[in-house]
């Protein structure tokens, strides 16, 4: 009961301090009431009228220390598609011993009743769903009452995280508009964090100051630093295809502890100030440093697999492929390994770093010298290269030197090859974290490819029909995703029978599919092809476009500008040949147009060939996309390449009768 | 609408690996028959109901499934439902590698227990405890059983063995117990063999069981699973759900005891919201208008959250809590929209609904359970003109439903008791006239009109929803035409009774046709093509099933430039089956090319021989839509 009392006060307490920062709550302006649209944005269906935040530290009742952070926003309605801002999810974060709570929700929607007289409805605190989504997150989710058209929502929450290692982020930018959006930061001198803003807009308000005796704790009491980040009239986000995470574009302010100052010994903790802090906290700690010494663990399970082999790479690709076969990947991303590798190879079943870790700690059991790589995944967004910000990282990898060359190696996937990493990972750069060697970036995407080549060589047969061989090599990455495609069936001839059944104008015979299961080598697939071209053949002309299998119609690229790179992950090149055989008695009218045409600055190309020999003729072309991003400036020269082979393919041959 | 049961299945016998037990258990033993297209295996599995009295229901499941390759794994997942109704007496099960040798044991406490999320629900207070066993050698096989003990015999989930493609069963069985007392109807679905009765010890017991089905294919086409699974389904006579006692053998019975016990005391509303909808109608005479009136007021105050808490997610919010809140699930908003229609004196019905766009899925005529329908939707009697509304969009027009939920059977709970009425049907169609004009230099301009009628109304909702900038985007990607430039873009929907929304274009598209000595070569039709062609289908089991007819009427006419004439050969090309038509025609007249096609198709079932047919029409349609004409320039 006392305790309930306590809490009680202590909320009175935030309440006022906070107030003179933040805009009242549930007050509303004729203004507001009377806005038809957004006139900056005519096009939104929502605007953030104001938005404050605020994050300061706090003594809980046991003498710990929480960060209490503020949410408070208020959004004009404007139609129903605006309706779903309406319904709030708060995430909460978990481990096992602490959480993050959630307290003093409160809401209120402003509307125009149909009598016209001004009315407001408050949240119910009983119609707040707590939801637990797995181990490690709850999410609180509410609807928020009496929405309509025109209506303004607002609401406020207020979360007490104990995780100090992570200062709550601010977006200032998000799906819809806002006209103003602030962040107030109160940071005790005992603890540092960096800041750092993301994006391309500019803060309207960009206060730091030194906030005397603001943070009291068990007696003594210290100094704040205050930051106090705004922006006005913050345009919405809108996400365009072919890009890599809109996170990485969206405007926010992100912060990451550099220190830490014991606040009953004095002792100072570095936690990022320098990539050596870093490198001696990874290396010491429990999840990480010390999962990587577990090479015992391995002993057992490696000899019988190296043993005979003298090669390290050999040796290395045996290991590899015991840890993709032996620990399935759970989903779950992270740097450090929760529950410790052991668990892992136990129960076979882990998250990223679970495996990743293991495989370097098996790599070493087998006297091969690996290292953990930690990067950012392509939907987490880049990396702050200024300084250390160890959240920046969600997954890690490994790296082997061997003969020379370094591989990078992820073993979340058992159809990956040895030193081909999935496309989620190709995200710029990654750090390098060796236990006994300061750490160092390295490029992640280290000429990784989509290789694809075609060879077609086909008979047209005097019932119209073309028949032939069909032969597809799929190499580097192309090769990876093939082998997937394939192996969702359960076995080559259910693969074949439905690529049989896709069109009844296509006939896959003879299947002869090689290196299915050797991943380092290309996979080839071979068939004996019938394809049903004329029903009547026997005319003066016939059309023929030599893209059977594969067009290009539709250009992806529709819109007339870009604002962010198109990021396709990794260069792409396709070889397409075709040999034909007509009978004696045809001959080619208007052979294709020899074309060759390419990027800016090397960045692809498509190039033809025609060659007729006789009453045969051989087509081919090769397709290349040498980049994996296309800066904006080069996107109208990529939109118009694509045009162009759009209107290549377009064109027919004509093949005529001998008269 | 929640069901506790839509992923759960249940059952009893002791789980005792004795050698033989495991010996079975050894994946050689699998008959090759039933391998085709399996990534799993059900070797046994027993699910069982044992009604101990009418408010205690043991529920009991037993399955050892062994796993043939690494797409199989997700049928190692084991997920148990649970809420306050249905509590978990216990779980445990064992693995088996491929010589069904036992290599590891589970528990409860393995499970982790999360909230369940359907994806659209803002809560659902349904929990589930799930757990997979990793295994990395395949074949492996895994055993589990569990208990549930559930307050209530009310809902019984269907017996379903061979649910869900991919999976093999060699033996599956369902027993459901009770007192000869306990009064039970049954329905037998594709069951090979029958129900086995016996009566024992006071104890009567049902008994079905099937054995070696083959794996189930996904087959484009196929008719709502009614049509080819093993089903049983039971419903009590008399029982008890959420401490409530009742009874019923039909349709009639169970219709009014929804209406009694879920809605008839929810529908209570404020004197104010009462005067407000007298006010709001007091100069419309017409019922119907009135109701129209009512049911806008309805659209603009109200929006679609779902809250599935309470009698199984069978009961709706209050009225007054919506009249309140602006918001509820399909129950809740007509539950408010039929209160508030009784303010006016409008009778209304509250209609239970199976929703779906891919099957039109009645209610059994002569069946009647609980667990048919997931939405509900609201029906006006009028006299000599039965009106029907969807409450949770704000923009559907009055009286119009969709391809949601038309053209079936449904139960309106009433105060008299249930009665089965059939939602109408639409025709549905398309007409579309584009006016185009070709540039020698192969650009494209002209204007596009089309009007969409039937459940068609509805295909452009999502571009009309949005800004304009957004709506010009998204039209952009909607028309397969290259270099495609919107330069006007409209929307006009009538809301009547024969809904129809018209679209307006005026488009360029520079480079449309490709220009290669003196001629010009573009493709006759740019817009209306079949994008794609049915797959094939190999020793196809099921029926072809049609959902949704339409006919389909494009005109395009081009005007030429000046000096040039059509090189190829006007034409008219048929293809006529029973269950369509396609006609494509080109003629000249002038200096204008007239483009004229018609693609019919008629709803229904067919024998599963037609299917290639229906095949072989989409290749025939697709291959006369992709006709490339060419201009030439006259001598």
């Amino acid at each position: 009961m006392k305790k309930t009392l306590l809490f009680l006060l202590f909320f009175v307490l935030t309440a006022i301090t906070l107030k003179a920062q933040d805009f009242n709550y549930g007050t509303f302006t004729q203004e507001e009431i009377n806005m038809k649209k957004y006139d900056k944005d005519t096009s939104a269906h929502a605007v953030v009228l104001d938005e404050h935040g605020t994050a300061k530290f706090e003594e809980t009742n046991d003498n710990g220390v929480k960060i209490v952070y503020e949410y408070h926003v208020k959004i004009k309605i404007f139609d129903s598609k605006g309706f779903a801002k309406g319904n709030v999810a708060i995430l909460l974060n978990n481990n096992a011993e602490q959480d993050e709570t959630l307290e003093a929700i409160k809401g209120v929607t402003t509307y125009t009743d149909d009598d016209g007289s001004i009315k407001q409805t408050e949240l119910d605190p009983a119609k707040i769903y707590k939801t637990k989504l797995n181990k490690y997150w709850t999410e609180a989710k509410f609807a928020m009452p009496a929405i309509k058209n025109g209506c303004t929502i607002e609401y406020t929450y207020i979360t007490y995280s104990p995780f100090l290692g992570r200062f709550p982020k601010w977006n200032f930018q998000s799906d819809i508009p806002k006209m103003h959006s602030e962040y107030d930061v109160h940071q005790p001198a005992y603890w540092t964090y960096n800041a750092s803003l993301r994006g391309p807009l500019k803060l309207t308000k960009d206060i730091a100051e030194v906030e005397r005796s603001c943070f009291n704790i068990r007696g003594s009491t210290c100094d704040c630093s205050h930051m106090d980040f705004g922006m006005n009239d913050i345009p919405a986000f809108i996400p365009e295809i072919d890009m890599t995470s809109p996170l990485n574009f969206l405007s926010s302010i992100n912060f990451q502890l550099v220190q830490y100052h014991n606040l009953s010994t004095g002792a100072v903790t570095k936690y990022a100030k320098e990539w050596t802090d870093v490198d001696y906290d990874f290396k010491h700690s429990d999840t990480f440093g010390s999962q990587l010494r577990k090479k015992g663990l391995f002993k057992e399970l490696i000899a019988p697999l190296i043993s005979g082999k003298t090669d390290s790479m050999d040796k290395a690709k045996a290991v590899f492929e015991y840890i993709q076969k032996n620990i399935k990947w759970n989903e779950f991303y992270g740097t450090g390994s929760n529950d410790g590798i052991r668990k892992a190879v136990e129960t076979h079943s882990g998250g990223c770093a679970d495996i990743n870790l293991a495989l370097i700690a098996a790599l070493s059991e087998a006297g091969i010298n690996a290292e953990a790589v930690i990067l950012s995944t392509r939907d987490h967004g880049f990396i702050n290269k200024l300084y250390p910000v160890t959240d920046d990282f969600n997954y890690v990898i490994a790296k082997v030197d061997i003969g020379g060359k370094s591989y990078l190696l992820d073993a979340t996937d058992p159809l990956l090859p040895f030193g081909i990493l999935p496309l989620r990972c190709l995200n710029d750069q990654g750090r390098v974290m060796s236990l006994d060697k300061p750490s160092y970036w390295i490029d992640i995407n280290t000429g990784q490819k989509r290789i694809r080549t075609f060879t077609v060589d086909l008979t047209l047969m005097p019932d119209g029909k073309l028949k032939g061989m069909f032969i597809q090599y799929s190499m580097g990455y192309d090769a990876y995703e093939k082998r997937k495609e394939i192996k969702r069936f359960n076995s080559i001839e259910e693969y074949v029978e439905s690529l049989d059944e896709r069109s009844s104008k296509f006939k896959f015979l003879k299947p002869d599919i090689s290196n299915l299961d050797s991943l380092d080598e290309p996979l080839v697939e071979k068939y004996e092809i019938e394809i049903n071209e004329y029903k009547n053949p026997d005319r003066d002309h016939l059309t023929f476009n030599q893209f059977l299998f594969d067009h290009v119609i539709h250009n992806p690229y529709k819109l007339a500008t870009r604002n962010y790179p198109v990021d396709k992950g990794m260069p792409l090149t396709e070889r397409f040949s075709l040999t034909v055989h007509l009978p004696d008695n045809y001959v080619i009218d208007s052979p294709p147009q020899q074309i060759n045409i390419s990027l800016p600055d090397n960045g692809g190309k498509f190039e033809t060939f025609f060659q007729p020999d006789g009453s045969s003729f051989n087509y081919s072309h090769i397709i290349q996309f040498n980049k994996a991003i296309y800066e904006p400036y080069e996107y109208t020269a990529l939109k118009e390449f694509f045009n162009k082979i759009i209107l290549f393919e377009k064109n027919q041959m004509t093949l005529n009768k001998k008269s | 609408m929640r069901n506790i049961f839509f992923t759960l299945c249940i059952i009893f016998t002791n789980l005792v690996t004795t050698n033989a037990q495991q010996k079975q258990y050894d994946v050689s033993q699998i008959s090759k028959d039933i391998l085709p297209y399996a990534s799993a295996v059900v070797r046994e599995k027993e699910v069982s109901i044992d009604i101990k009295d009418l408010n205690n229901t043991l529920y009991h499941i037993k399955e050892v499934v062994t796993i043939l390759n690494k797409n199989g794994d997700v049928f190692a997942n084991i997920s148990v439902y649970h809420d306050n109704t249905h509590s978990i007496k216990y779980i445990k099960g064992a693995t088996y590698n491929s010589f069904g040798i036992q290599t590891g044991k589970f528990s409860e406490s393995d499970f982790e227990d999360i909230n369940t999320t359907d994806g659209f629900s803002l809560f659902e207070d349904v929990k589930v405890k799930h757990y997979t066993p990793h295994i990395v050698d395949y074949p492996y096989t895994i055993e589990y059983e569990y208990e549930l003990r559930i307050k209530g015999t009310l809902e019984f989930p269907d017996w379903r063995p061979n649910n869900g493609t991919g999976i093999a069963v060699e033996k599956s069985s369902f027993t459901f117990t009770c007192k000869p007392d306990f009064k039970i109807r049954y329905k037998e679905i594709n069951t090979p063999s029958g129900v086995t009765v016996q009566t024992d010890k006071g104890e009567k017991t049902y008994t079905w069981q099937v054995s070696n089905l083959r794996a189930i294919k996904f087959e484009p086409f196929s008719p709502n699973d009614l049509n080819y699974l093993s089903i049983v389904k039971i419903a009590p006579q008399k029982f008890i759900y959420y401490d409530i006692p009742g009874s019923f053998n039909n349709w009639d019975e169970l219709g009014k005891w929804e209406y009694d016990n879920l809605i008839a005391n929810r529908q209570e509303l404020s004197e104010e919201t009462r005067n407000r909808m007298i006010e709001l109608t007091k100069d419309i005479t017409d019922p119907k208008l009135k109701a129209k009136k009512i049911f806008e007021y309805m659209q603009a105050k109200t929006h679609y959250v779902s809250v599935q808490v309470g009698i199984g997610g069978h009961q709706p919010f209050l009225a007054s809590d919506v009249d309140k809140l602006n918001y509820g699930d399909c129950k809740a908003l007509v539950n408010y929209t039929q209160s508030l229609l009784k303010s006016v004196g409008i009778e209304s019905y509250y209609c239970v609904v199976e929703a779906n766009s891919v099957h039109k899925i009645s209610l059994d005529n002569d069946f009647a359970t609980l667990n048919q329908g997931n939405h509900i939707i609201l029906c006006l009697p009028f006299k000599n003109d039965t009106t029907w509304c969807d409450c949770t969009s704000q923009t559907i027009p009055f009286g119009y439903l969709g391809s949601f939920t038309d053209d079936r059977t449904v139960l309106a709970c009433t105060p008299q008791g249930g009665k089965l009425l059939h939602t109408p049907k639409y025709t549905t169609t398309l007409n579309r006239k584009a006016n185009f004009t070709i540039s020698e230099s192969g650009d494209l301009s002209g204007d596009v009109n089309t009007v969409y009628t039937g459940t068609d109304y509805f295909v452009r909702e999502a571009v009309i929803a949005e800004s304009p900038v957004e709506r010009l985007k998204m039209t952009q990607n909607i028309y397969p035409i290259n270099n495609l430039s919107i330069e006007k873009l409209d929307f006009k929907q009538d809301k009547g009774l024969q809904p129809a929304t018209t679209e307006t274009m005026k488009i360029k598209a520079p480079e449309f046709a490709s220009t290669d000595n003196g001629k010009i070569n573009f493709s006759l039709n740019p817009i209306s093509r079949i994008a794609n062609v049915p797959r094939q289908v190999f020793n196809r089991t099921t029926n072809v099933y049609i959902n949704e007819g339409f006919t389909n009427e494009d005109e395009y006419t081009y005007t030429i430039p000046a000096g040039y004439h059509l090189d190829n050969k006007t034409f008219r090309r048929t293809v006529e089956k029973p269950f369509g038509k396609y006609i494509a025609t080109l003629r000249v007249e002038g200096n204008q090319l007239i483009y004229n096609r018609k693609l019919e198709l008629i709803n229904g079932i067919y024998p599963k021989e037609i299917y290639q047919d229906l095949v072989d029409f989409y290749q025939s349609a697709a291959d006369e839509d992709s006709h490339n004409v060419i201009l030439a320039k006259n001598n």
